[in-house]
């Protein structure tokens, strides 16, 4: 007999997934490419289902239908060898279903307004097919109760993140932004997948609540171990030095760029240092330095907001100033206050960023206002004009990213070199005509 | 753990290489003869069968040479490195006779590094990549089994978990110099050669956790490594057959011109970069963990390989799939292409939600007394 809390769940995390495996086997085996009509009604079906199992959890939490659910809701172990386990263990708390249910609902108004907005485009399908995995991801790092599971979500998340930069793919740009965001995602991943197992080895188990145990560890260990965490967390949320995604995942589409770079995504990494927070208690170094690396995003953020000329990308830094403040407030310890500054800010950018299509008529309907000098340019005008520029050029994030690579790409070139003479002189094969 | 249950693991293994090695055959089966998937599917159940240590890598040995035999033609270097590896099988076979199994071991590993592609080993495989990927493909299949074989035979004894941190650095480096490698390709060929050659970098460095007690995984990842680099091997041959070799500095936007071939494209590829739902994810997660107790260097140098390859991946994806579309009279996947490609993904895709199906009785069934 399964019981409310269990169905909710397994409803909340596989309805999604449901709507873009059907849409998914019907471009690879049906006859023709499915319609549109198809595409939503199954993506939509899917995110009711996620909807119920999130208020049927919610139900259980509360205590509606018998004693009150919270904690580590087991669903036996995903695997299990040796003295090595990965738990299917789901986190029923406040905080994560406030998070599933705050995702499902957005991802749902996000999929009818799409219908409209993304009528005819070549890539509707795809787009509504991405959504299920999306909406999956965001599930299962929302309730997921052990790292293993959260990073399955987290990957999730990251996938169809880049794949919706690169929406319009007939476009160079798109695909360019694209790569570059998935590259910062995957190496900033490492973190978290160092973490996980970092986890497991010096907690024995990778469970998040194994994580209130963090305090017996030795101070470097787990300051090593938040350091891990916040890198993560810092490229999901696109925090320095790694912001320069963020304005070009704009390319996508403007309903993926509300879901992901407005309220959800976006606002991942803050989830996981909420999540782990256990383990920032601890480490006052990692604290400090997520302080630092927030604020530090905030002022470099709102600089470029003031002075960037499309809507979408200034909106972009605006939430990445905020971002930036939630994850200071987090490392401070003001967690509450974080997750509702987190919850508001999100509601508010998804009306925003759905709204930015409109904004030239509503900026030729309202009128230009003219602003006065700022207090810089009245203090220092010189240091006004290199603020501005700095900030119009977003310190040449990209610039000097690429720079940092550089060496590394060079050195993939030399070997390549080596590796086609080594093969060249050992081949027995003519060369191919 | 119930007899019954140990004794699934060769058979669930035997499934998956089978699979592997007639999904070519069905999906374009003018490149293959019924008689030569016969022999092989006896080598296969050979080598995963019986209880002599010996028999079973001749039966390796003899499927190494039937694959030689099909690549000869168009792959020299191919078929001549698996003809050594065959040799080496046959070596492994008479040194198992005489009782010197850290001889065996040694050169066990070498006749895997030598069908898996390891750097600097990796000229017959980078060939077979080049010039018949669904050879490679085939091949695949048999590796799998050798990977089982060596597990079972050769790598129970002291000399073996003397090596074991060794093959782990070795590994690690080999897949990390193989990512960077991948990275810089300029063509599809070339990106399936760096993948498969960073596949076996980590099949190495898997082995040699294996060497200290962790069988299960180490078969884990030589099955989703096949089925991943299988798949993508037979997406590139139906590219590849219907325009040509592909290079990434011509138009791209096959995409829309082939949305399926596309989406299992990017399936497979995703798949072997460790995509959440499929096999690779666990194996990839057991492998770092069971990484972690022989070296944590090793750990961190295998997940950036992993990292790199998965960048250029979606390059791959995004040369030769996005971009303006690129008009073709080429047909998108046949009915046959199709029904195998899904039929690995299945299989992909169950291994990734219940891994517990291999996994527990191939970690039994190895980790006993070797031919028990």
């Amino acid at each position: 007999m399964i019981d409310t809390v269990h169905l909710g769940l397994a409803l909340a995390i596989i309805g999604p997934i449901l709507g873009s495996l059907v849409v998914g086997l019907t471009i690879v085996l049906g006859d023709s490419y499915p319609k549109e009509s198809l595409a939503t009604r199954v993506v939509g079906a899917g995110l009711a289902l996620s909807i119920i199992g999130g208020l049927l959890v919610l139900a259980s939490l509360w205590g509606l239908w018998g004693a009150p659910v919270q904690g580590d809701v087991e669903f036996g172990d995903w695997l299990r060898i040796g003295d090595y386990v990965i738990p299917l263990v789901l986190l029923v708390d406040a905080l994560s279903v406030t998070i599933a249910l705050f995702a499902a609902v957005l991802t749902s108004l996000v999929v009818r307004f799409s219908r409209t907005y993304l009528h005819k485009e070549p890539g509707f399908v795809r787009f509504f097919g991405l959504l299920g995995v999306f909406a999956t991801g965001t599930q299962l790092v929302a309730f997921s109760g052990a790292l293993e599971l959260f990073f399955a979500g987290w990957e999730m998340i990251g996938i169809a993140s880049a794949l919706f930069i690169g929406y319009f793919h007939e476009r160079d740009e798109p695909i360019r932004s694209s790569i570059r965001a998935f590259s910062t995602y995957r190496f900033a991943d490492a973190g978290l997948l160092i973490a996980t197992v970092t986890t497991f080895e010096l907690l024995g188990s990778a469970r998040f609540s194994a994580l209130f145990t963090a305090n017996t560890l030795p101070a470097v260990e787990s300051t090593v171990l938040a350091l891990m965490f916040l890198l993560s967390a810092m490229g999901k949320s696109a925090q320095l030095p790694f912001s320069s995604w963020l304005p070009r995942a704009m390319e996508g589409p403007t309903p993926s760029s509300a879901l992901f770079y407005g309220a959800v995504s976006i606002h991942a990494g803050l989830f996981l240092l909420l999540r782990v927070w256990p383990i920032f208690a601890v480490s006052p170094v990692a604290r400090a330095a997520g302080v630092a690396v927030g604020l530090a995003t905030a002022i470099y953020a709102a600089s470029a907001a003031r002075v960037h000329s499309d809507a979408k990308g200034a909106l972009a830094h605006a939430t990445l100033t905020q971002v930036g403040l939630i994850l200071a407030e987090i490392c401070m310890g003001w967690t509450t206050l974080a997750l509702t500054h987190l919850v508001c800010h999100a509601m508010l950018r998804l009306g925003q960023f759905l709204k930015a299509p409109n904004t030239l008529h509503e900026t030729h309907r309202v009128g230009h206002h003219a602003y006065g000098p700022s207090w810089l340019e009245r203090v220092s005008p010189h240091l006004a004009a290199r603020v501005y520029a700095a900030s119009l050029h977003r310190l040449r994030l990209d610039d000097r990213i690429d720079a940092a690579f550089a060496p590394i790409l060079a050195l993939a070139k030399g070997l390549d070199s080596t590796d086609r003479w080594l093969r060249r002189v050992v081949s027995l094969d003519r060369p191919a005509s | 753990m119930g007899g019954d249950t140990l004794q699934s693991a060769p058979w669930e293994t035997f499934v998956v290489c089978v699979l592997l090695l007639v999904a070519p055959a069905v999906a374009s089966p003018r490149h293959t003869r019924p008689w030569w998937v016969v022999a092989l599917v006896v080598t296969l159940g050979t080598a995963l069968f019986t209880a002599d240590g010996r028999l079973a890598y001749v039966a390796v040995a003899a499927g190494a040479v039937l694959h030689a035999w099909n690549a000869a033609p168009r792959s020299v270097t191919g078929a001549a490195v698996l003809s050594i590896s065959a040799a080496l099988s046959v070596a492994v076979a008479a040194a198992i006779g005489q009782g010197a199994l850290t001889v065996a071991f040694v050169i066990s590993c070498l006749a895997i590094a030598l069908r898996s592609g390891l750097l600097p080993a990796h000229v017959g495989a980078a060939s077979l990549c080049e010039r018949v990927p669904l050879v490679q493909t085939e091949q695949l299949s048999s590796m799998i089994a050798l990977v089982f074989v060596h597990l079972r035979f050769v790598d129970h004894h002291e000399g073996a978990a003397a090596l074991g941190p060794w093959l782990v650095a070795y590994g690690a480096g080999a897949a990390i110099v193989a990512a960077l490698l991948t990275i810089v390709q300029r063509d599809l060929r070339g990106f399936y050669r760096g993948t498969t050659s960073m596949h076996a970098g980590m099949l190495l460095a898997a082995l040699g956790t294996a060497s200290l007690g962790n069988f299960g995984a180490a078969l884990l990842v030589a099955v989703s490594m096949g089925l991943a680099l299988g798949g993508l091997g037979m997406m590139i041959t139906s590219l590849e057959e219907r325009v040509g070799a592909v290079g990434f500095a011509g138009p791209g936007g096959r995409g829309v011109t082939f949305p399926r071939l596309a989406v299992l494209f990017a399936f497979f590829g995703a798949a072997g970069v460790g995509m959440p739902g499929t096999s690779s994810f666990v194996a990839d997660d057991l492998l770092l963990h069971t990484l972690w107790m022989a070296s944590p260097t090793a750990t961190v140098t295998v997940i950036l390989s992993s990292a790199l390859v998965a960048v250029a991946t979606l390059i791959t994806i995004s040369k030769v799939f996005l971009g303006r579309a690129t008009p073709s009279l080429a047909p998108d996947l046949g009915i046959r292409e199709r029904l195998v490609a899904v039929a690995l993904v299945v299989l992909l895709v169950t291994l990734g939600v219940v891994p517990g199906i291999l996994l527990y009785p191939a970690d039994a069934f190895l980790s006993g007394v070797p031919g028990g």
